[in-house]
């Protein structure tokens, strides 16, 4: 079996004979070690939460920043390597301006999700040869909430290219337990306070550290509002309704 | 006057002044071809009922210069449609080749499928088309002949600009003006057309040559007529005009041989 | 001027002797190939409280020549089938056919692709914006077209959005384009949009009151149509033959053609 692996996770596009590309799956492992991100969504909205893992007391926490807005109605949270979250945000924002240049209408958040999971697999050559844009998969999973036409949405996009839509989802390093908690935690008739409270509550049982307003970060995609990242006031208040134990 | 060899078959210096050698570079900006220079005049064709005539003589002009004399302007494709060429020899030329080329590829797929005349024109008039937008035109105008998808008669018209339009009956060239009219007499509409015998066709279309070679000073009497059904194509590359009168020439001023 | 210059060492063939070059030589020659024409025609749109109309004559002309009494210059745009029986947008063009014909194939692969992508077909002011860039794209080689697209917006009511050929647009109550257009334009303000219509002994003097701009009905809008078409006809040498209409409601698109005069 291990010999068998080696051979076949060298070449990034070359399949083993048991038809699984290891690149593609290790790619995943590095979500496994990332901080742990949250979605939920609710008819009134989604809440996305993720931890900020504070390595060290000198560490500015407002610059760690796993939350960013993709579009005035769309908005994501990574877990894995952000930085290559950067180029996938990046190409996703270009996406949602070219649509609304040129079609006069906010882009739908599945369109969007889609031309994200567009980039996944450009690694390796393509058929006809023409040379690669990355040389390995992305090591980042994205949770990407927004609100259009068919309202609230949340969709979890993987570095395999795969996207599925989320009533609540975990990624990261605390993703098992933080879904086992959701799975019991969830339904439908959740408001949009109680979706944060819930991500919050899931969020402290799976971080290592203590949680406080200052090592999570809330943001939420609403019909009102659009996407909104939650200030420092607003955490505070967050954090305190959660119940102490 | 020169006499050496080299000056042999050349325009005198003395009357057209001296050779002007920029002509001959061939290094600088590349020019497309800003007018045509060997031209084919018009083609007519006329839809009937099981199919389409079409018909175009066989000269190309150079300039007033009757210059080729058997110039076959009617191309077979696939034998299942025809194309008419108007307009300039060696952009016809290079379309011809083009379509052996296309033709070629087409018949080695295993379905048996054939291009009809329909998907010709389209294909033709996506080259034209694609040319003029390049500002490197193929010269030409076309008429397509054959049958559609259905298996109705189909023509068409494909110009150096892209312009593109179907009728029951089309003619290009100087035969837009002498021919069309009569062959707008003979099949007004599609329907009165789709009533038309083969002989009818052939007549109007063989009366309205005669016209044009009285009239059309590029034009010579010999010429191709094509015949598409589903039957297939019948076409004749070598015929005489016949039945010429010319009487009416004598009471013309300037023909014949008046004096004054 | 270049079609008589025909000299052999300026272009080729020739009559006679005494035309030697007129230019220096070695300088540079004006291109003479000019990739537009102008095919003649018009067209016309006019919405409605619940519903479109559009419509443009099926004459095609170069010069004094009709190249065909049937070409028609409206188009149903993004339908699911080939016969197009189920799309809920229409554009007209009306200038140079052969840009006409390209502009429409490429808006409608576009909003083809479009339902694909994102899973719901193209609303006319999404469509509407789509077309003005693509016309704007080709701002320094235009598209030598007027175009006008119809459709029923989100609220169900009728939209004209009209086009100049580098892709400024504007939605409107109705739109006349082509050859004709300055003929048929002035009627439409005056009935479609009341122009110049006041109320009998409303007012003192020219103080009138304007007649109430009331939607107009189906039928109604239908022979305005008929009746701009059969004056343009009489007046205008490129206009004639056919009439091709298309009404558009909310139970999808009905074909209509009418002939019209053709001499």
């Amino acid at each position: 079996m291990f010999i068998s692996r080696s051979e076949y996770d060298r070449g990034i596009n070359t399949f083993s004979p048991e038809g699984r590309l290891f690149q593609v799956e290790y790619s995943l492992e590095a979500i496994k070690l990332g901080s742990t991100a949250i979605g939920v969504a609710t008819g009134g909205g989604v809440v996305l939460g993720v931890e900020k893992r504070v390595t060290s007391t000198l560490l500015e926490t407002s610059s760690v920043e796993k939350i960013v807005e993709i579009d005035r109605h769309i908005g994501c949270a990574m877990s894995g390597l952000q930085a290559d979250a950067r180029s996938m945000v990046e190409h996703a924002r270009v996406e949602s301006q070219n649509h609304s240049f040129n079609f006069n209408e906010p882009l739908r958040v599945e369109s969007c999700t889609q031309a994200i999971c567009d980039l996944a697999l450009r690694f390796g050559e393509g058929a006809d040869g023409e040379e690669s844009i990355m040389s390995r998969p992305f090591g980042v999973a994205l949770l990407i909430a927004g609100y259009d036409e068919d309202g609230p949405q949340l969709y979890h996009a993987e570095p395999s290219g795969t996207f599925y839509r989320y009533d609540a989802k975990a990624i990261g390093s605390g993703s098992e337990g933080a879904q086992a908690e959701l799975q019991n935690e969830f339904h439908k008739s959740l408001t949009i306070e109680e979706a944060e409270t819930l991500v919050l509550k899931t969020l402290k049982q799976v971080m290592e550290e203590k949680l406080d307003s200052k090592n999570v970060q809330l943001a939420s995609v609403t019909r009102e509002k659009g996407f909104r990242i939650y200030t420092d006031e607003e955490m505070a208040k967050v954090v305190e309704r959660l119940p102490a134990n | 006057m020169n006499h050496l060899p080299q000056a042999w078959g050349r325009p005198r210096d003395d009357v057209y002044g001296p050779y002007d050698g920029s002509y001959l570079q061939n290094d600088g900006p590349n020019q497309h071809s800003q007018s045509p220079i060997v031209t084919g005049t018009s083609v007519l064709a006329l839809k009937f009922k099981d199919g389409v005539v079409i018909a175009a003589d066989n000269l190309a002009s150079y300039g007033s210069l009757a210059r080729f004399t058997d110039v076959k302007r009617l191309r077979k494709f696939a034998e299942t449609s025809v194309v008419g060429f108007g307009g300039d020899v060696s952009d016809m030329q290079y379309l011809d080749r083009l379509l052996n080329s296309l033709d070629i590829e087409e018949a080695y797929g295993s379905t048996g499928h054939t291009l009809n005349a329909q998907n010709l024109h389209t294909y033709l008039a996506k080259v034209l088309y694609k040319r003029r937008s390049n500002f490197n035109p193929l010269w030409n105008q076309l008429l397509v002949a054959g049958l559609d998808g259905e298996g109705k008669p189909f023509l068409a018209s494909a110009d150096l600009l892209g312009t593109t339009f179907s009728s029951p009956s089309l003619a290009t060239g100087f035969g837009a003006h002498l021919a069309q009219p009569l062959l707008r007499k003979v099949a007004p509409d599609e329907e009165t057309a789709s009533k038309l015998s083969l002989e009818q066709a052939v007549e109007a279309v063989k009366a309205s040559m005669k016209v044009l070679f009285y009239r059309d000073a590029r034009s010579i009497d010999k010429y191709s007529i094509a015949v598409v059904t589903k039957e297939g194509i019948d076409l004749k590359q070598d015929e005489k005009l016949e039945n010429q009168s010319w009487a009416f020439a004598e009471q013309i001023r300037g023909y014949g041989t008046q004096v004054n | 001027m270049t079609m008589f210059s025909q000299n052999p060492l300026m272009n080729g063939p020739n009559y006679s002797f005494s035309q030697t070059p007129t230019m220096a030589s070695g300088a540079n020659k004006e291109h003479s190939f000019y990739p537009y024409t102008d095919n003649g025609g018009s067209t016309l749109a006019i919405s409605g409280n619940d519903f479109m109309i559009m419509a443009g004559d099926t004459r095609s002309t170069s010069g004094y020549n009709i190249n065909t009494r049937y070409s028609p210059k409206v188009f149903k745009i993004g339908g699911t089938t080939s016969s197009q029986d189920d799309a809920t947008l229409v554009l007209s063009v009306v200038g140079f056919a052969a840009d006409g014909h390209a502009l429409k194939e490429k808006l409608d692969a576009i909003v083809k692709m479009y339902r694909y992508q994102h899973g719901k077909p193209m609303s006319v002011k999404a469509c509407a914006q789509r077309l003005s860039t693509i016309l704007y794209g080709k701002r320094f080689f235009p598209y030598y077209v007027t175009a006008i697209l119809g459709g029923l917006d989100e609220d169900g009511k009728g939209a004209v959005y009209s086009y100049d050929p580098v892709g400024s647009y504007e939605r409107e109550q109705c739109r006349a384009a082509g050859a004709a257009a300055s003929l048929i334009m002035p009627f439409l303000d005056n009935q479609v949009n009341f122009k110049n219509q006041y109320i009998p002994g409303s007012g003192e003097g020219h103080a009138l009151v304007e007649r109430a701009k009331d939607p107009l009905p189906l039928v109604v809008v239908e022979a305005l149509v008929k009746d701009a078409f059969d004056s343009a006809v009489e007046r205008h040498i490129e206009v004639g033959d056919g009439l091709s209409m298309m009404l558009i409601t909310k139970n999808g698109i009905e074909e209509k053609f009418l002939p019209l005069k053709k001499d």
